[in-house]
């Protein structure tokens, strides 16, 4: 299906910003922005994400902007890489479709003492004993299993949870946003189908764009802010990317399913059913919060429980303890999520609901919600390239507070389709062809390799660039990965 | 249906599924001379996009009912249902039977069975189907549908 374009007005702000106009569309309540530059704005405009972004702009309550950040692409109500605030005390509400599917998809880096030169004759040793003790893959279950009082708890408390039964350390806690929990979360909301789907997938990859990659520091941007984080350049990495899994794609559907008739009930007119909500203090947006801190709090637990079978799998190869590789949480962030965050609006400060759908939050130096060792520098804001080039390290900037609500983006984006992708591939093995680029690859799925080749995937640098120029964030280190698995 | 349209000499659809690209996700659309007939093939293509999917031991029976508004979103029901069973226990439905499919009820009997490991294989997970395009309309000789899956 040939996606349209899309041909409303995109007027340039400056060298990286393009605003929508509220008088584009009758309903929108403050203008759309896009961070891009000239060439991204060219590639965005082939699909209609940026009418996604001026429909956003009419949900009632929202503050300042629709927001979306460079690697902007269609998605669902919501474009990926959207970013909305909305204020309770103006009828704000909250979208599901602001959140998306995974609930929580996010990602995790971890460093290492270990130099590429000394783990390069293990590398393939290395892969694939992470492709044995990590689960990935349709219909894979985890290999800890947590019965249905045990997930309660787990959902309530979040990545603590599953540190104190031995599955990290304690300082994975502090190294993950909000700790690794979102509080008033409400494991009871979660259904039972939700937990059938998915309770038993808590520690396990999943399939599609998700993966754990091996990599080391290519270059370094910014050596303080690298320093801070234990990253030096020729050292290792280790990079996870995964979500709430079944459960809180669930959590997801419930709600859909649930708030379809809602908008009519408090009068909402939306321009696109997908954007079903409610009101933020209504006990429908209520009852869609407490369930969606569980799925978050869960997938939490998961990239944490990865982490370990990821020290364990290292441990082994390079027959050492973990601790002693010096592997070290430097952060986990979520990039599908909403949160309700603090910001001045209007010579007051309200208690806004932050959806980032595809968008990471990236708080500046100084922020009270940063770990200490990190308010002198910012948040680490982790954004995954593709396999084959590199992923990018970057830290929050003073500007992520006054123009984006304290986000940055989340990835590359897709420039190819799957189907596009795996035509792409014909006559070809995108395994050999990582491994000729020095990259050692392993999925489970007969298509995975092809359809998230690097070809399917923009440049991350274009993307990152364009928020360094924004000042929204600023780059500290570029890695380069050596070994992938993927479901 | 089908003997109203060879009535009036047009050729019903043959009932049949094509998957297509939909930037990070897919989709497919399936045709059919009656509403009825969409479900089976709808099946089929959410199922092709999972992976080939080989039948094993026989599995619970299939009742499924859903009442609603909107015919496309009964449909989309009825694969969730399909997603989630498949999920939550490597199970699929081999012969749906619709006992009725009309614009405010959907009900499907059917068979299922539980995936032979051996000689089955995974192409990739299906997240969701979403409302996104989700549509039927009637075309000439039968009924479309469009439903996108978020991979």
């Amino acid at each position: 299906m040939p996606n349209e374009h899309y041909t409303g007005p995109l007027e340039r702000v400056d060298h990286c910003r393009w605003r929508i106009p509220k008088s584009y569309k009758e309903g929108m309540r403050v203008d759309g922005l896009i961070y891009a530059d000239a060439k991204l704005v060219e590639a965005i405009k082939q699909d209609k994400s940026p009418e996604q972004v001026a429909n956003v702009a009419c949900l009632p309550g929202i503050v300042r902007y629709s927001l979306a950040m460079p690697d902007i692409h269609w998605g669902y109500g919501f474009c990926i890489g959207g970013v909305a605030a909305t204020d309770p005390t103006q009828g704000g509400v909250i979208s599901p479709g602001g959140v998306g599917y995974d609930i929580n998809c996010g990602v995790r880096l971890i460093r290492t003492n270990i130099t590429i030169d000394d783990a390069r004759p293990r590398m393939e040793k290395l892969v694939n004993q992470l492709f044995r003790d990590v689960p990935c893959g349709v219909g894979q279950g985890g290999v800890i299993k947590f019965d249905r009082r045990e997930l309660r708890d787990l959902m309530e408390i979040g990545s603590k949870y599953v540190v104190d039964r031995g599955l990290g350390w304690s300082s994975d806690v502090e190294s993950t946003e909000a700790g690794g929990r979102i509080p008033h979360a409400e494991p009871d909301l979660v259904s039972d189908r939700a937990l059938q789907r998915g309770g038993d997938q808590c520690g396990t990859l999943g399939s599609g764009n998700h993966f754990l990659e091996v990599q080391y520091v290519e270059h370094i941007d910014d050596a303080p802010a690298a320093k801070a984080m234990g990253l030096e350049k020729g050292y290792v990495t280790v990079l996870i990317h995964s979500g709430s899994r079944g459960l809180g794609y669930q959590v997801c559907d419930d709600a859909l399913k649930d708030l379809r008739d809602t908008p009519r009930k408090y009068g909402i007119d939306l321009p696109d059913k997908q954007l079903v909500c409610a009101p933020v203090d209504s006990p429908e947006g209520k009852k869609y919060l407490g369930a969606m801190r569980a799925a978050a709090n869960f997938a939490w637990c998961n990239r944490q429980i990865m982490t370990h079978l990821a020290r364990e799998a290292f441990a082994r190869v390079f027959e050492t303890s973990a601790e002693r590789l010096g592997m070290h949480l430097v952060y986990d962030v979520a990039h599908n999520i909403a949160k309700m965050e603090p910001y001045d609006v209007d010579d007051r400060t309200a208690e806004l609901c932050v959806h980032r759908k595809g968008a990471t939050r990236a708080f500046p130096p100084g922020h009270p919600e940063l770990p200490e060792r990190y308010r002198g520098i910012g948040q680490p804001v982790l954004v995954p390239g593709d396999m084959g080039r590199s992923s990018y390290v970057l830290v929050g900037q003073p500007g992520s507070m006054e123009h984006t609500f304290g986000s940055c983006c989340h990835g590359a984006g897709r420039r190819m389709s799957r189907g596009a992708a795996i035509r792409a591939s014909k006559g070809r093995s995108i395994k050999q062809e990582l491994a000729d680029r020095g990259v050692i690859a392993r999925a489970r799925g007969r298509t995975g390799l092809e359809e998230e080749q690097p070809d399917a995937y923009k440049d991350v640098i274009q993307v990152v660039d364009v928020l360094h120029s924004a000042s929204i964030s600023r780059k500290v280190a570029k890695l380069r990965p050596v070994g992938v698995i993927k479901g | 249906m089908d003997e109203v349209l060879a009535r009036r000499n047009i050729p019903c659809v043959e009932s049949s599924f094509e998957i297509f690209d939909h930037t990070a996700d897919m989709g497919f659309r399936v045709r059919a001379a009656t509403m009825p007939g969409l479900v089976e093939p709808a099946g089929k293509a959410l199922y092709a996009i999972i992976g080939e999917l080989v039948a094993g031991e026989p599995s619970d029976p299939l009742r499924f009912e859903a009442s609603g508004e909107d015919p496309s979103v009964l449909l989309r029901d009825y694969l969730d249902e399909l997603l989630v069973l498949f999920e939550r226990g490597q199970v699929i439905v081999v012969r749906p039977v619709v006992e009725a499919f009309d614009a405010s009820r959907l009900v499907i009997v059917g068979e299922t069975a539980r995936i032979d490991p051996e000689r089955s294989a995974f192409h990739r997970e299906v997240k969701a189907i979403t409302y996104h395009e989700l549509d039927i309309r009637k075309i000439a000789g039968g009924f479309e549908a469009t439903v996108i899956v978020d991979i």
